[in-house]
């Protein structure tokens, strides 16, 4: 044949942890079937095996050189193989909080792990994807496991009314994103990043015939909007992340905004860096009202894990910042904020998860009230958290607000900075408000924690890192700026 | 204007004809059989772009399969179609406007400026003894075979979605909790209510 | 020498782990030797570092100690600066930090958390500490942050108080609105000086001179503006100085260390240690001295309304703090850094005499219901006295020295309202003396007004409270005769502070400096000695002469009523022009800037307009997946016309 067509299998090791995954994900499912009650724990250890092991395959992958695969559609470099490793072991750190709540909600099933597993492959898709088609298809894979995973509580009707709206907002904003895809393939003529990268770097982009690239663009910054909560495309996230069972919220919440970002550099940065300037000015009025809407609406919320979602929805305007920067260390600083945002996030859904018994969904701000006389340990986490998505120092969230506002300001947007600030220190007062509650209020209900000794082992390792790594952020911060 | 572009635009038409047909149809079946028109346009426009593989698959799969259980899903149910229909025609000027202003900005910037025959040439005709099925296999097993397997994964996802979400377990089953009655408290149980004796009150 | 500043440093970092987290196993008395032997070590040190820099001149010691991070470029180090003023600095810690150790022995003696306070004000001496010993921006701020959580953390230490959790909330809130100004403008210095460290920043002083932003406002005035306003949140400057008499709530300890003598001080530190960026703004160092000035005069009218024995002395704090920001405004730092000094020592003093008073009088503040503890509690007494009379600036104690000096500079300043402000500074120091021998006598002389319950138990307090007391007189008395000369004149500060040859107020003051000696005779000709006598005078009159008189005059002259009428009728002539007068000014001020201004539209008005958004966004969340839906799609329309017809890149133009 002519070479038009190849495939050269001895490239395929630069896809080994997805292949390893994929096949794990497939034994896992069977063996499932053939479990009987009594070890059904067994579904659960081997999915935690199975991540382990991808991640070390991944871990292996991190100062390769960067390698391209199946005809363009793949890449393996060091973002691909740090945000996988990161990946996999935020879900490990989940699933190990997961399975307490699932036990104690009767939703423990295998379908569920594999539902996890699925949507990280998805995610790692996702980081490794190089042509349009991958990126969309990996999109794809993690959205269908979420809908699943949310919908799985299936006798709670928030939940199935949680995955219905997930799925219809999803799908109207995956058609979005097609469009906005068909739209630059139109007029590249390519799905490959690297095609079109060469495409957007030689157009002249002030001529009428390249608008569609434009307009293209606006449709695949919405289709990234949506995906990482951005206002005005946020509506699905209070409502999901309310009304989806905690484990899964925990998880939707963290883990997937990685691989959004990671979509997000691939297509904006890597395949349109040409065109920055004209995303960065849709980023940054995007940016502005997550900030200020999430910082608002969130001081009106009494259920935490709403109150959560609007913290996240603020949190992703200023991962967005980032990007409006237009330099590398912007971007360095953006992907530290999106670590840091996920220690914080897995920590804070973790004690939210912690609190849960048999039967009890503690998901109000007034389910923690008192929880320093029951537990001072883990009020003192809370304190951590909330202290550190505040962005008060020496906590690592300061950290990573200041390096996003020092970016801004020296790219020259100091207006943007400013407002910035003000609505971070708005939203101080709510974290302040579970403080106070936690502290300074005494409980009417009993609060015992029920939760195994790995869980409140992992968590309490997880929050006081918080605080670690803002003492020692050099590590995280080289390593983020590394990425570009 | 040549036999190809006449055929063109008359299975367009019955396209957009068929979709709005679909949208606007009280009935529901009717509705699917509108759709049902619809692919068929879609399938014979593939036919002359000379994609005969995937028009007969779209028929095939779509046509054959999808839409009759369609066609069964609606029978069984009973939709009402009033409330729908309320909620429509409420919906239906706003949603018009702002439609229309999206149609007349994407006609601003999607025209033949930038896919018109002049800048965008059609692609060369194939003979007679090109394989269709041949390139596509070609394709997909080699540059595409990423995408492909991605895509298969995707299948997988959706049945485990299917059956998760519709296959009932044990947990809808009434059945003992035994450590919970072992670890019962008398208390739990058992609200002992002094009551006052009618006797006494009487005195 | 490295060793012994991270000596300085960590003992008391130490003291506070052992403290807070072993501090239920190791029992009360381990821990108290622990967090005391650290700061004793501190203090010990720091004079050590204080002869070694100050009076034997060693050199200034300026290295990263640590490397934090570095991003790009710009690289954020744990540092040591140690000059004159940081060891002076650590001197006044280090000291009233150890005083207010040994008297929280005392003090916090019945309390179920008193581990946990040593903890806290140990990690609080420690916060300091960083921040003083700062050579770079970031870590100035890391420790400006964590001196204000563990404020906020003891403010708020009787949690059971409702009022406590209010006002704790009040402070973080109101600091945050603080630091907001000040990280701004730490990240202005940072985009146009491309550094953090303070040498570096100052060297590059030059190029940056002329700079403009904003429709041409200087560079410079900008930042000094913002870090000014860091500054007026943590030294509780008018109008973010609400927060300072709500942390009364917290005990009295605190109050002496954090939000007397140190913490609140901690702005007039940056703004002295800023004084080569400060000396370039002409605007700025205006801003400055009007703030101080506005809060020197009237922080000091509400305090002659307050009955609260800690009150008192809270408001003269912020009338003190208002009278270090004017001496900072007429660049006259070293004598902002000599009165934050004497101030330190008898502030300390005066709160924790409080403190006794109150601990003596199980927990009641309220001095209308106290007197006549002058036999009971002589120890108190007498040290109270020292403090009143450095406070008020009677010649001779260390106050008189410091607050003269303020009051010369800003006479000699050639900065516009100067004249305004000399006028409020001087009218401040009648007030000053007025509420301070008011409270002085109402809670010392008199006869008694507790009830017999608690006038029966009354007694000096133990030990550990009056040592300190005595401690802290010794400096109070002494500490500015002994330092005036070389802290203003012979160069303690010459190579910490910067001083632009335009402005001559400390070359006027060094002109007219005639020796400690010689101001006692001289501060006799001048205004601010008579006002301060008349604020004496009035203060006896209001408060003893009147009700001695009263009672003298019943029993001796019951036949002559007229004489009482008469006698009553001065007393209300007094009560009208004085009291009345005074009085509804300042309640009329209180009312209007506390509890009305700030309160009710700052406070409370930002808190509801904030609500007032959320409440008008959450309609947008109706639970309908069509309403989102079609949110969506108009959103996409709204950004597409944007794209396509207006923005910073419109791509058609019609």
């Amino acid at each position: 044949m002519n070479n038009m067509y190849t495939f050269d299998t001895s490239t395929l090791w630069a896809a080994l942890p997805e292949i390893f995954l994929l096949s794990a994900i497939v034994v896992v499912l069977l063996l499932d079937l053939f479990l009987t009650k009594p070890f059904k724990q067994a579904t659960y250890y081997l999915t935690q095996i199975s991540l382990f092991i991808t991640g070390v395959m991944a871990f292996n992958l991190i100062d390769q050189p960067q390698t391209i695969i199946f005809s363009g559609s793949f890449i393996l470099d060091n973002m691909a193989s740090v945000f996988k490793v990161f990946m996999i072991g935020s879900t490990m750190v989940a699933m190990v909080y997961t399975r307490h709540y699932l036990i104690q909600h009767a939703l423990f099933r295998g379908e569920y792990f594999v539902l996890v597993l699925l949507s990280v492959l998805g995610m790692m898709v996702m980081v490794s994807g190089y042509s349009l088609l991958t990126l969309y298809l990996g999109l794809e894979i993690l959205s269908l496991s979420l809908y699943t995973l949310i919908a799985i509580a299936r006798e709670r009707a928030g939940a199935v009314e949680a995955a219905l709206k997930y799925f219809v907002l999803g799908a109207i904003a995956s058609g979005l994103l097609l469009y906005g895809m068909s739209m630059i393939y139109g007029i590249s003529g390519s799905i490959n990043i690297t095609d079109i990268a060469n495409f957007a770097a030689n157009a002249d982009l002030a001529s009428r015939e390249t608008l569609i690239l434009n307009f293209g663009l606006v449709f695949l910054v919405i289709g990234i909007a949506f995906k990482l909560g951005a206002v005005p495309f946020h509506m699905w996230v209070p409502d999901v992340y309310q009304g989806a069972p905690t484990s899964v919220t925990l998880f939707l919440s963290t883990v997937p905004k990685v691989a959004a970002v990671a979509m997000l550099v691939r297509i904006l940065v890597d395949g349109l860096g040409a065109m920055h300037a004209y995303w960065a000015d849709l980023f940054m009025v995007l940016a502005v009202l997550s900030i200020a809407l999430g910082s608002v609406v969130a001081l009106m919320q009494t259920n935490i894990k709403r109150l959560l979602a609007y913290s996240t929805i603020s949190h992703v305007g200023f991962i967005m910042l980032g990007f409006v920067t237009g330099v590398i260390s912007g971007y360095g600083a953006a992907v530290f904020y999106v670590f840091v945002y996920i220690l914080m996030s897995l920590a804070a859904f973790g004690i939210v998860i912690l609190l849960n018994k048999k039967g009890f969904e503690a998901d109000q701000i007034s389910d923690f009230k008192g929880l320093s006389k029951h537990s001072p340990w883990f009020a003192l986490m809370m304190l951590v958290v909330m202290l550190s998505m505040a962005g008060v120092p020496p906590f690592i969230g300061f950290y990573a607000k200041f390096f996003i506002l020092q970016q801004v300001i020296s790219a020259g947007f100091v207006t943007l900075a400013v407002v910035a600030v003000v609505f971070a220190v708005i939203s101080a007062y709510y974290y302040l408000q579970i403080i106070k509650s936690m502290y300074f209020e005494e409980s009417d209900k009993d609060i015992t924690i029920v939760a195994p000794m790995d869980m409140q082992l992992v968590l309490s390792i997880n929050a006081v890192l918080i605080l670690v790594v803002g003492i020692f952020p050099d590590f995280w911060i080289k390593l983020s700026l590394s990425l570009f | 204007m040549g036999s190809e572009q006449i055929i063109f635009y008359f299975l367009s038409f019955w396209l957009i004809a068929s979709s709005l047909a679909m949208i606007f149809s009280r009935n529901a079946a009717k509705a699917v059989l509108f759709l049902v028109l619809s692919f068929f346009s879609v399938a014979s426009i593939w036919i002359l772009l000379e994609a005969e593989f995937l028009a007969i698959t779209l028929i095939l799969v779509y046509v054959g399969a999808v839409m009759v259980l369609f066609l069964f899903v609606i029978k069984m149910l009973n939709i009402d179609k009033s409330t729908l229909r309320a909620k429509f025609a409420g919906y239906l000027p706003l949603g018009l406007i702002v439609a229309l202003i999206i149609i007349a900005e994407m006609m601003l910037v999607l025209g033949n400026a930038q896919f018109g025959l002049d800048v965008m040439p059609a692609p060369a005709r194939h003979g007679a003894d090109y394989s269709n099925i041949t390139e596509l296999a070609l394709q997909l097993y080699t540059t595409y075979v990423y995408p492909f397997e991605l895509a298969a994964v995707l299948l997988l996802i959706a049945i485990i979605a299917a059956i998760t979400l519709v296959h009932k377990k044990e947990i809808n089953r009434k059945q003992q909790s035994i450590s919970e009655q072992v670890n019962v408290r008398a208390k739990d149980r058992i609200r002992i209510v002094s009551i006052t004796s009618p006797s006494k009150e009487n005195k | 020498m490295e060793q012994i500043y991270l000596t300085i440093a960590l003992a008391p970092l130490v003291g506070a782990i052992f403290a807070g987290f072993f501090g239920s196993l190791l029992g009360r008395m381990a821990t108290t030797v622990i967090t005391i032997a650290g700061v004793l070590i501190s203090t010990v040190l720091s004079f050590y570092v204080f002869n070694h820099h100050v009076l034997e001149g060693g050199e200034v010691f300026n290295q990263n100690l640590y490397t934090w991070m570095q991003i790009g470029e710009l690289n954020v180090s744990v540092g040591f600066l140690i000059d004159n003023l940081t060891a002076i600095m650590l001197v006044v810690v280090s000291f009233v930090s150890l005083m207010v150790h040994i008297y929280t022995i005392g003090y916090m003696h019945d309390d179920a958390g008193y581990t946990k306070f040593f903890s806290y004000i140990s990690l609080f001496t420690f916060s300091m500490f960083m921040l003083v010993m700062s050579n770079n921006f970031m870590q100035l701020f890391f420790g400006w942050e964590a001196v204000g959580l563990v404020s906020y953390l003891l403010i708020g230490f009787w949690h059971h108080k409702e009022s406590a959790v209010e006002a704790n909330l009040k402070a973080f809130l109101v600091n945050r609105v603080g630091d907001f100004g000040f990280l701004l403008g730490i990240a202005l210095v940072l985009m146009y000086f491309g550094s953090l460290d303070y040498v570096e920043v100052f060297a590059s002083l030059g190029n940056v001179t002329g700079v403009t932003m904003l429709d041409g406002t200087s560079v410079i005035t900008v930042i000094c503006i913002l870090l000014f306003i860091g500054a007026m949140g943590k030294s509780a400057q008018v109008p973010l100085h609400v927060w300072l008499p709500g942390s009364m709530e917290g005990p009295t300890p605190i109050s002496a260390l954090i939000h007397a003598a140190t913490m609140v001080t901690a702005g007039i530190f940056m703004v002295s240690r800023m004084s080569p960026m400060f000396e370039l703004s002409e605007t700025a160092l205006i801003v400055v001295m009007v703030v101080g000035a506005i809060t020197a005069l009237f922080m000091g009218l509400l305090g002659i309304v307050q009955n609260d024995i800690k009150k008192v002395v809270a408001y003269s704090t912020l009338s003190q703090l208002g009278y270090m920001t004017v001496a900072l405004g007429v660049s006259a730092y070293s004598v902002a850094i000599f009165h934050l000094m004497t101030h330190a020592f008898f502030k300390a003093l005066l709160f924790l005499a409080a403190g006794s008073v109150i601990v003596a009088l199980h927990h009641k503040q309220d001095i209308r219901e106290m007197g006549g503890l002058r036999k009971k509690m002589p120890i108190t007494y007498w040290t109270s006295l020292v403090g009143t009379l450095a406070l008020i600036g009677f010649p001779g104690f260390a106050g008189f020295y410091s607050k003269d000096m303020i009051i010369e500079a800003v006479h000699f300043s050639q900065l516009p309202f100067s004249d305004w402000v000399y006028v409020a500074v001087v009218i401040g120091v009648f007030i000053t003396a007025f509420y301070s021998l008011r409270m002085f006598f109402l809670v010392f002389h008199g006869e008694s007004r507790m009830d017999e319950h608690t006038a029966s138990h009354v007694k000096e307090s133990s030990i550990s409270i009056t040592l300190p007391l005595v401690a802290l007189a010794i400096p109070s008395a002494l500490i500015g005769y002994l330092t005036i000369d070389p802290m203003l004149f012979n160069g303690w500060l010459d190579n910490a502070i910067t001083v632009a040859a335009n402005h001559t107020s400390m070359a006027s003051l060094e002109a007219n400096f005639h020796g400690a000696n010689g101001m006692i005779p001289h501060a006799l000709q001048t205004l601010p000695f008579w006002m301060m006598v008349g604020g004496i005078a009035s203060a006896w009159v209001l408060t003893l002469y009147r009700s001695q008189w009263a009672d003298w005059i019943q029993k001796k002259f019951h036949r002559s009523n007229y004489v009482l009428e008469s006698l009553y009728g001065f007393d209300r002539f007094n009560d009208i022009v004085f009291v009345g007068g005074i009085k509804k000014l300042g309640n009329f001020l209180w009312k209007v800037s506390d509890s009305g201004l700030i309160d009710k539209i700052l406070v409370n008005g930002s808190a509801r307009f904030v609500g007032f958004i959320a409440s008008m966004v959450r309609p947008i969340q109706t639970g309908y997946v069509y309403h989102y839906a079609f949110f969506m799609i108009v959103s996409l329309l709204i950004i597409l016309t944007w794209v396509l017809f207006a923005g910073d890149n419109p791509l058609l133009e019609l």
